[in-house]
């Protein structure tokens, strides 16, 4: 059996991801405050090559990019 | 006609005898007939293998009920109700994907991403949220979003469905 999330290239971390997600927004109000401040995260990072540092970059972001363009490749990541 | 009424009672009567040095056990036979649950979450642990008489849960293969001593097994949840019954009644929960596994010792353990009592859910939300998601699995974004709108359907369906 193939999931269709899986034919469109998702993995199965970012089924969960996506699912979590919504089941969060579903909450009641005060519960949901709570259960969507859990997963704020607030991360940067930057590749330094020769000594220099790079373009300084938020993780949550950079990611959210990586999994769309290794979806479109068919990658594995 | 008296002989045979006679004749049957003999018949209830003798099964019981036979019975009756079976049912007699020792301390160290008497096991328990409960199921050891652990229903975790990332960033909490709403049971800690605690007695529960019956789980019922949405495996991917299908509805299961989880009872002691049942075969191991490692099952994919769907999105979906997992039922606890415990002796002093019987709770539900909406988890949001996740595997069960279902050891040899009568242990049970659910890993789920998220997981909140039916009650914490809010209907207007998830009313919104299908329509919201609609929009986008109908519309012309990239294949990725059309996927991911369509779990966020599969999901809230599957929510909408028990908060009726």
């Amino acid at each position: 059996m193939t999931f269709a999330w899986k034919a469109a290239g998702l993995t199965y971390n970012r089924y969960l991801a996506v699912a979590a997600r919504v089941v969060r927004r579903s909450l009641k109000d005060d519960k949901r405050l709570l259960a969507e401040r859990r997963g704020q995260q607030d991360l940067r990072f930057a590749k330094w090559t020769n000594g220099k540092q790079g373009e300084l970059k938020n993780l949550a972001e950079a990611n959210a990019q990586a999994s769309v363009e290794s979806a479109a490749t068919g990658g594995t990541a | 006609m008296n002989s045979l009424r006679i004749a049957r009672a003999a018949l209830r009567a003798r099964p019981a005898a036979i019975r009756a040095p079976l049912q007699r056990r020792g301390y160290a036979e008497a096991v328990s007939d409960k199921i050891k649950l652990s229903l975790s979450l990332p960033h909490q642990s709403i049971y800690k293998s605690q007695d529960a008489v019956q789980v019922n849960i949405p495996a991917e293969s299908g509805e299961m009920g989880v009872l002691a001593n049942h075969v191991p097994s490692i099952e994919q949840l769907k999105a979906g109700i997992v039922e606890v019954i415990e002796e002093s009644g019987s709770k539900r929960f909406f988890l949001s994907g996740g595997f069960a596994v279902v050891q040899p010792n009568s242990a049970l353990s659910i890993n789920a991403v998220e997981g909140f009592p039916l009650e914490d859910f809010s209907a207007d939300a998830v009313r919104a949220q299908i329509s919201e998601a609609q929009k986008v699995a109908n519309g012309s974004g990239s294949e990725q979003d059309i996927a991911e709108a369509k779990i966020e359907l599969e999901v809230l369906e599957s929510l909408q469905a028990h908060l009726k």
